[in-house]
């Protein structure tokens, strides 16, 4: 909290300042006072989907000039603490000193500068400018007179033929430089301010991503060949940013996941981000272990310190020019007060956004949080979700705030709420323990007074036969043939050598049967899909298609039969197809029996002990593979060596079936887009 | 920079200008008694002035003094008017204080090309179609047009032909009371030609220009509640202007364009707000001369332009451009790569066009004027009525019922029920909470998106038709107004067979309105003739049980052109079906509408979602409450839901500074429940976390109100120090600090994000 204070002084002086100069730059500005944002604001859900929230930070003010002079082709800006804001003005070959009021400080560099396009400036005003055509970093004092030039370092491990262009630079509290340079693709040159510049050596280098089929693709290459193609070379990074630790924070184009990466004195990445942008361009440090990324498309994303995404907003300028929205961003920074502020190079300005209530509530939730603060966090984060009650990152912290709580249903319910497996895993197993502890000594009385009266009936029955009616009766029902033959099946998966004789030979199970089997199958699988235990889910809450589950059961089990029976019967197969459906869907009985099991497990496992679960899947598809094998053996009466040969060509088989429908679906659906757009024409011609 | 130096030069000769014009004001007399009756007359119906004496020359020449080439044509008992022949511009001039605006330049930058001079002299500016082009420029100076004018008592009349391209028109212009009336109508619009059309007109598009920072003042944008513009130097920083669709685009013409995508996927950008009322005005604040331009005729289908220095000529200019027709693309194919052809609109649009420009000066030249100079026109052509109950309301939305997806069908969620509703009611009455207006939303057998709803049946899940029945009369009975919302536009093709009834496109396409969500993906405009019928059935139904409260939604802010059985159909035709229909059913029901388009403002007992921002084009310099100013005190204007605001602090002096009532979208139960539903977005509603705050804002709000009711907002101004000063006509003053830190203002201290009513 004592940050935050700090925060609020800070800004009340700021806004003390802004008072007395106010008149003087309201003109220069364009100062709107409350505006609606012209983008949306998402997050991403606890299945990794995007979603809606609030609006996180508006559009504030827009600077294009800096009391009387306008920025020219801007690429870098810095942003202290105290409020300082120095811009790279590179068109004008520049560097401008400004306050965040845009009151003009004056302006250095302009006998120097040749082609600058990275900026870095300390907390004591020293301020660092990489120019590319140059081939040196100048270095200005706080007054603007040039105190040090740095130019291509002279080590040879630096790289003999190795160009010095810097882009970008950043500067740790000992005065060693990073220095991201085009075309070096060795990593971040890092430079000692010692001896007038030591190379200290390459830093963070972006790892040269290999697929397998190029690895495979190459080894089989001649070397000229190899030469054409496109060369497997690192990225060099777009952009950095440094932190108070000094942990330097890159972005690079295109590299999916590591387009963003949090570089520790080691040069190892420490983060791995949910989602990134393909043309991520810029990179900034929050106040609250947070980090901003900001896309050339205008994008801003925030992240917390793990990599989660917390917020996109902002966008492409679509030519409606509604403030907010971006052309072509180069550098993004923020503010001591939170707010953000993004360089336009082609809108020649430094676009201004300011948190809502929404996210400063967020941001005091996420620092306690990380800072392990559960207790503290918990008030914050509940005015995030009263304003948002489906932002799933607050709620899994809020599950994880009540779970050090102790508040394990509270717990539970959050973590379900924003799909957090782990957590939720957790809450449970401790409620189920109470649960145990609680009701463990009746569970057993009750286990084995059950048991008991088990164990008495039958030996009464034994004795007085007091069964002898409910017993006939079953057995009048058990020797129903439908029933019978239902139960079959338990015989089937037992003895399936002798069963497969008996329904070749003797029709001991019938179609009828089996079609029950295929329906029990179809519920069963239903139920299990949509209703099992929340950790054992592999469809999102909500949501449902029982149409197509059922529609996939048929096609798989018609394309199945269907082909191993015009399999078998071109290969001398004795099995008729009907004996062929019945023991193949026979054969799927284990894990009809496996399967009630594992749906009642789901619902009291935690993760601890999802092994249960596995080990039934396990053992219920090995049991069934077993049975089809067998039974396609028996029912054809092949060999062992002509099954395996059969399984192969019947796996053949389908992959030609799905291909040939593929082709005629897409040949259909031509045919059908013509005969649309023929009646497309017609009905425009006729309507004209 | 040389433009820098010109300028004093210019505006020496303006202030010269301006020594005659003050000359001929003294010397020229009018007898003003005689004219003002037939005014009247005139200002209602512009028809009568064709039926005045007429003739062929200007009588009046030389009566007065020339002002920049214009000779004095007419006069009204506040202003003259000065034409000139050739381009049939105008100057009109105010007899009080002899300060005049033109239609025409005065001073050439020689910076714009002869196409740019012409339209910025023209009286009338037209953009023809051409095969493919539709941009083309046809004016009053390039082009050889014929012409006859003819002089009337209050004016002249123009019958304009373009030789060249074969069409035609006539311009009515006559000086009244409150300003200038300009209008062409219909059947004077004629296309000989089978090469050229007409695609847009614009009438007096220079209508108060200045150069540059000529003059001081700004110019009113109807983008949202409304902004301005203002008349400083841009410096070219504007490449565009503000130009906006009266009434929202045309679903009819929308075409599939490429939108920016986040990842491919999600739509990043807002929607920009629509141009509720057909406004727009210039205010020269230091010759205190303003004027609201107000689209009389023929807005459903013209776009409000409003340009600043730089964007393409260095003049300020705001105008109303009518469309007659348009280009379309007509796809061959479904398959969007595979053919498609453009085409011009076989039929032109029929309407009148006409714009009035009201002007104003003295106190009255600025944007409050403007504001009440439109709601005194408003209530003087009958399109609104001050309402007798203005009074404060907090306005709490309920949810009902909602479908998510469940096995093979949807299943019903409920968020608030009938009981859930009374027990609201009388929490919140105990804790002191009494005024309260509501709109159930999702009460319909089948939940929120069972559209359109053609008969009274509640569902079963929120208790029933009776138990419904009963809560609107109970609650009435306790002051409570609680409306049935129905969104009369929509069908949802996944509950009611849409293959006919629906609108198609001007290329014969169904429109197809996507959500993006999980349980339905898609919804359908119904042409007005079947919302007409759904909507008389409800009604029927429904006043048959002794209620009638409607909040109507979806027609209320939507005009479009659409194609039915192969016939085409304007927005004129649309729109005015729409007013027949709105109008039948306020008859019978109480109506509240969402959002309204000016023409339904006359059915409308209070108006819901007012937009208290705008769309924040770039261009912008000032946001500020038009409508609001217009529409307080006349009736009861409800916000936007208050619980997806980011900054609530904001929103709620926003409401103080506009005299608007909050809204509040609730449900009973949590808003987690929608999560797998249409409305996912609805993030946060859960009652008990809003009680608190419902309690607060009545209580703060119905303060601010008792003070104002019934009262009209004179006067709105905006202080540097980020204080806004709301003026009404009883005296109550209001003042309004959105700046972090404390301020005073007329002796009065408004603490930091607060407000002081005085």
């Amino acid at each position: 909290m004592k940050k935050k204070n700090s925060y609020l002084k800070r800004i009340a002086l700021v806004l003390g300042i802004a008072g007395m100069v106010a008149p003087i730059f309201m003109l220069n500005n364009v100062e709107t006072v409350s505006a609606d944002a012209p983008y949306e604001t998402y997050t991403v859900d606890g299945y990794g989907d995007v979603t809606k929230t609030q609006t996180a930070y508006l559009p504030d003010e827009t600077i294009t000039k800096i009391e009387e002079e306008a920025l020219n082709a801007p690429t870098d800006f810095t942003i202290l603490d105290d409020g300082y804001m120095y811009i790279l003005d590179s068109g004008n070959k520049r560097v401008i000193k400004a306050n965040t009021e845009s009151e003009f400080l004056g302006s250095f560099g302009e006998d120097v500068l040749v082609n600058p396009k990275g900026i870095y400036v300390t907390e004591d005003h020293i301020c660092y400018v990489a120019d590319r055509d140059a081939r040196a970093i100048f270095v200005f004092d706080e007054d603007g007179k040039l105190i040090q030039t740095y130019t291509r370092p002279e080590e040879a491990m630096y790289g003999e033929t190795m160009d010095f262009l810097p882009l970008k630079i950043v500067v740790n509290s000992s005065g060693t430089m990073y220095v991201i340079c085009e075309s070096n693709t060795n990593g971040i040159v890092q430079i000692s301010p010692v001896d007038g510049g030591t190379f200290l050596g390459y830093f963070g280098t972006n790892a040269t991503s290999a697929s397998l089929w190029n690895i495979i693709w190459r080894s089989v290459l001649s070397d000229a060949q190899r030469a054409k193609m496109i060369s497997n070379i690192p990225s060099t990074p777009d952009n950095l940013a440094i932190d108070s630790k000094g942990v330097i924070y890159t972005v690079t184009r295109g590299e999916d996941d590591d387009s963003l990466k949090r570089l520790n004195i080691a040069g190892v990445n420490m983060i791995d981000p949910s989602i990134t942008d393909d043309v991520a361009i810029a990179v900034a440090v929050g106040n609250h272990d947070n980090v901003f990324v900001a896309s050339q498309n205008g994008y801003i994303y925030e992240y917390n310190n793990e990599g989660d995404l917390l917020f996109v907003y902002g966008g492409a300028d679509d030519g409606q020019a509604r403030i907010g929205l971006s052309t072509k961003v180069e550098a993004i920074q923020v503010g001591a007060d939170d707010k953000i502020y993004v360089l336009d190079s082609d809108k020649n300005q430094i676009q201004v956004y300011a948190p809502t209530e929404f996210t400063d509530y967020l941001h005091n939730a996420l620092y306690l949080f990380s800072k392990g603060r559960y207790e503290e966090s918990k008030s914050p984060l509940t005015q995030v979700l009263e304003m948002n009650n489906l932002y799933d990152y607050a709620n899994m912290a809020m599950g994880k705030a009540l779970y050090k709580e102790e508040d394990y249903e509270g717990a539970l319910k959050y973590a379900r709420l924003s799909k957090d497996l782990d957590g939720y895993s957790d809450a449970f197993w401790e409620i189920r323990n109470d649960w145990l502890k609680k009701n463990l000594s009746t569970l057993i009385i009750v286990v084995v007074a059950v048991i008991i009266v088990i164990v008495v009936l039958v030996k009464v029955d034994k004795k007085k036969n007091i069964f002898a009616k409910p017993k006939s009766l079953l057995k009048k029902i058990g020797d129903v043939k439908i029933i019978s033959e239902l139960k079959y099946a338990f015989y089937f998966i037992k003895h399936p050598v002798n069963a497969c004789y008996e329904i070749k030979y003797h029709d001991r199970v019938s179609i009828a049967s089996s079609n029950i089997i295929v329906v029990i199958f179809m519920i069963f699988f239903v139920i299990n899909k949509y209703f099992c235990g929340f950790l054992t889910k592999t469809v999102r809450e909500g949501e449902y298609n029982v149409i197509s589950d059922i529609g996939m059961i048929l096609i798989v089990l018609f394309v199945v039969v269907a082909c191993n029976y015009l399999m078998c019967s071109i290969n001398d197969g004795e099995g008729k197809l009907k004996h062929i459906y019945c023991t193949f869907i026979y054969s799927a009985v284990p894990y009809l029996l496996i399967l009630p099991i594992v749906f009642l497990l789901s619902h009291v496992v935690t993760n601890n002990e999802m092994f249960f679960i596995q080990f039934a899947n396990l053992l219920a598809y090995t049991w069934v593979a077993v049975l089809e094998v067998i039974s396609i053996k028996e029912i054809n009466d092949y060999n062992f060596k002509e099954t395996v040969k059969i399984i192969l060509l019947t796996v053949f088989t389908i992959l030609i079936v799905a291909l040939l429908a593929f082709i005629i679906y897409v040949l259909w659906s031509q045919v059908i887009d013509f005969v649309k757009s023929l009646f497309g024409e017609a009905v425009y011609r006729i309507g004209n | 920079m040389a433009t820098r130096w010109i300028k004093p030069i210019y505006k020496i000769a303006a202030s010269v200008a301006m020594v005659t014009v003050l000359a001929g004001s003294v010397v020229g007399c009018g007898s003003s008694g005689s004219i003002k009756e037939v005014e009247n007359a005139v200002s209602l119906d512009a028809v009568q002035v064709v039926a005045q004496k007429s003739y062929t020359s200007n009588p009046n020449a030389g009566a007065k003094s020339d002002i920049n080439g214009h000779a004095f044509v007419a006069e009204s008992s506040n202003y003259n008017l000065y034409m000139n022949e050739e381009d049939l511009s105008v100057v009109v001039e105010d007899k009080n204080t002899g300060a005049f605006m033109e239609s025409s330049i005065s001073y050439d930058d020689e910076q714009s090309n002869y196409l740019w001079l012409a339209a910025m002299k023209s009286a009338i500016v037209i953009t023809y179609i051409s095969g493919n082009d539709d941009t083309k420029q046809a004016d009053l100076i390039n082009d050889n047009v014929n012409k006859e004018i003819t002089y009337t008592e209050y004016g002249f009349t123009a019958k304009l032909y373009w030789t060249k391209y074969q069409f035609g028109l006539t311009l009515e212009v006559s000086i009244t009371d409150d300003g200038l009336l300009a209008r062409i109508p219909d059947e004077s619009i004629i296309e000989n030609s089978e090469t050229y059309y007409i695609g847009t007109i614009s009438i007096y598009p220079f209508m108060g220009t200045s150069y540059l920072d000529d003059k001081e003042g700004y110019m009113l944008v109807p983008d949202g509640n409304g902004a301005l513009i203002y008349l400083n130097d841009k410096e070219g920083a504007y490449s565009v202007g503000f130009s906006g669709t009266i009434y929202g685009t045309d679903t009819g013409f929308k075409e599939s364009s490429v939108e920016t995508l986040l990842w491919d996927k999600y739509k990043m950008l807002t929607s920009s707000e629509r141009v509720i009322a057909p406004v727009f005005g210039i205010a020269h604040t230091d010759d205190k001369i303003a004027f609201l331009g107000i689209v009389e005729e023929g807005s459903m289908r013209a776009t409000i332009e409003v340009h600043p220095n730089g964007a393409f000529v260095n003049y300020n200019r705001a105008f109303a451009k009518f469309v007659l027709r348009k280009n379309y693309t007509q796809p061959t194919s479904n398959n969007s790569t595979s053919g498609s052809l453009h085409i011009t609109e076989a039929e032109r649009s029929h309407s009148n066009l006409a714009v009035r420009f009201v002007f104003l000066s003295d106190d009255d030249a600025n944007y409050t004027g403007m504001a009440v100079a439109y709601r005194n026109y408003l209530i003087k052509i009958g399109e609104l009525t001050v309402a007798e109950d203005t009074s404060y309301n907090t306005r709490l939305d309920f949810l009902g019922t909602e479908r998510e997806t469940f096995l093979i069908g949807t299943r019903r969620v409920v968020m608030t029920s009938v009981d859930d509703i009374r027990e609201i009611y009388s929490e919140l009455e105990a804790s002191g909470v009494q005024d309260i207006l509501s709109v159930y939303k999702g009460w319909q057998s089948g939940g929120l998106y069972n559209l359109p709803i053609s008969k009274y049946k509640a569902d079963s899940g929120i208790g029933g038709t009776g138990e419904l029945t009963d809560l609107i009369k109970d609650a009435a009975a306790d002051g409570i107004d609680l409306y049935l919302y129905d969104d009369a536009l929509r069908i949802n093709p996944d509950t009611h067979n849409s293959t006919f009834n629906v609108a198609k496109q001007i290329n014969k396409r169904r429109y197809v309105e996507k959500t993006y969500s999980k349980v339905y993906d898609e919804f359908l405009y119904l042409i007005p003739l079947r919302s007409d019928y759904a909507l008389d059935k409800l009604v029927k139904s429904y006043t048959s049980k002794g209620v009638n409260n409607l909040a109507l939604a979806g027609i209320t802010s939507n005009i479009f052109s659409y194609t039915y059985n192969g016939e085409a159909f304007t927005r004129y035709e649309e729109g005015n079906d729409i007013i027949n229909v709105v109008d039948e059913v306020a008859q019978s029901t109480n109506l509240v509408l969402e959002q309204p388009n000016a023409y339904l403002w006359h059915d409308a007992k209070a108006f819901l979602d007012m937009p208290l921002y705008t769309s924040s084009y770039i261009v912008e310099d000032e946001s500020i409450p038009f409508l609001s100013l217009v529409l307080k005190g006349v009736m009861p204007v409800y916000s936007d839901y208050v619980n997806f605001e980011a900054n609530k602090t904001e929103f709620f002096l926003k409401m103080v500074e506009t005299g608007t009532y909050p809204s509040f979208y609730l449900t009973k139960e949590s808003s987690e429940l929608l999560i797998n539903t249409n409305s996912s977005d609805i993030y946060s509603s859960q009652y008990s976390i809003y009680k608190d705050m419902i309690i607060e804002y009545a209580e703060q709000l119905s303060a601010v109100n008792e003070k104002t009711a019934g009262a009209f907002i004179t006067a709105h101004e905006i202080m540097s120090n980020g204080v806004r000063v709301v003026t009404y006509d009883n005296g109550v003053k209001i003042y309004v600090n959105y700046s972090e830190s404390e301020q005073s203002v007329d002796g009065v201290t408004i603490e930091a994000m607060s407000y002081e009513v005085r």
